[in-house]
């Protein structure tokens, strides 16, 4: 039905087309949605870690109540600069 | 009847039960479905490659289509540096992503939608990126959590902070998978209770809820595959490129 020579033809056209697209933003719009629920937990997690490492050196030195309090306020920190560093990424890719 | 929602999720034996030496290793549900998704990997892949048309068949355009889809994440994300990666990050990505698409299939088992799962293959991802980052760079890759610029009062907290969120890397990988295909899958079977108990005159709404959380979920779906392998690719940026 289509020869190869038709193909090309039709192939070049089809390449310059595209050629003006190719700016367009059409291929980032689905990596939004990824992004924003990439930041949710970012924050969560670190708090977890922060808290668990904290709850651990507490058995570990016995020094029961504080090292749990400082680590989580620690992990709270690094939850944010996760966040903050994910977001600066985020920015980036635009 | 399984009218509680959290049934679907789950884990039981099929066939006889296996024991080495104390640990269950049983072939269950779920065994069963990540074999049926790796196989429909492979199976697609070998249709998709079978042919080697110039002007593709659909089956090939599709398995084209996720080949340059994973290469140029990798080439966006982690350079070219990372080429060698890229089967690793191809199947990781596929197996995601069908494990998520065969979860879909009404009656099926969701894989992913088990933390365990998926702690795995983040666990797998951030033992491997740190032993490239050792084996790359050395000691110097304990820079990573020194940031520059900082005073010297404040290099013992910032890195503290550095490690604690470098070590959350893997829980947050895995939970994010896990919490967004089990919620997703649990929320589902919530909107379909409820056409049941509404019945023929109340049961409307919820079932047009059911159809469209169905296709959020299919989006859900491919994009919880997408963001665990473009955070795979992060990392693995972070290791090869130290000057971040």
């Amino acid at each position: 039905m289509t020869s190869p020579e038709e193909f090309k033809t039709r192939l070049k056209i089809a390449k310059s087309k595209i050629k003006k697209h190719l700016k367009s933003d059409d291929d980032k719009k689905g990596s939004f949605m990824g992004n924003a629920f990439k930041l949710g937990t970012e924050l969560v997690a670190a708090v977890v870690v922060g808290t668990i490492i904290g709850f651990i050196l507490d058995n570990w030195f016995d020094t029961k109540p504080w090292l749990i309090i400082i680590f989580f306020f620690l992990g709270a920190a690094a939850g944010m600069l996760n966040v903050i560093r994910t977001a600066r990424r985020m920015q980036k890719e635009d | 009847m399984a009218s509680n929602p959290m049934q679907q999720f789950s884990v039981h034996k099929i066939g006889p039960e296996i024991k080495i030496s104390g640990i269950d290793l049983s072939f269950t549900n779920a065994s069963l479905f990540m074999i049926i998704s790796a196989s429909a990997i492979l199976f697609f892949l070998f249709l998709g490659s079978k042919e080697k048309r110039i002007i593709p068949n659909k089956v090939q355009l599709i398995a084209e289509l996720f080949y340059t889809f994973v290469a140029k994440m990798i080439s966006d994300t982690a350079g070219s540096k990372a080429k060698p990666y890229f089967p690793f990050i191809f199947s990781l990505f596929m197996f995601v992503l069908f494990c998520n698409m065969v979860g879909m299939i009404p009656y099926s088992f969701t894989v992913t939608s088990h933390i365990i799962v998926t702690l795995i293959m983040a666990l797998f991802i951030f033992i491997a990126v740190t032993i490239i980052g050792f084996a790359k760079h050395g000691l110097k890759y304990l820079s990573i959590f020194v940031p520059s610029g900082v005073p010297v009062v404040l290099l013992p907290l910032i890195t503290i902070i550095e490690i604690i969120s470098y070590l959350s890397r893997p829980v947050s990988l895995s939970v994010r998978l896990f919490a967004n295909m089990m919620a997703g899958h649990t929320m589902l079977k919530v909107f379909g209770g409820f056409v049941i108990s509404l019945g023929l005159l109340g049961g409307w709404l919820p079932l047009g809820f059911s159809v469209a959380l169905t296709g959020l979920e299919i989006l859900v779906a491919f994009l919880q595959a997408y963001v665990f392998a473009i955070l795979t690719c992060i990392y693995l940026n972070d290791a090869l490129n130290l000057h971040h």
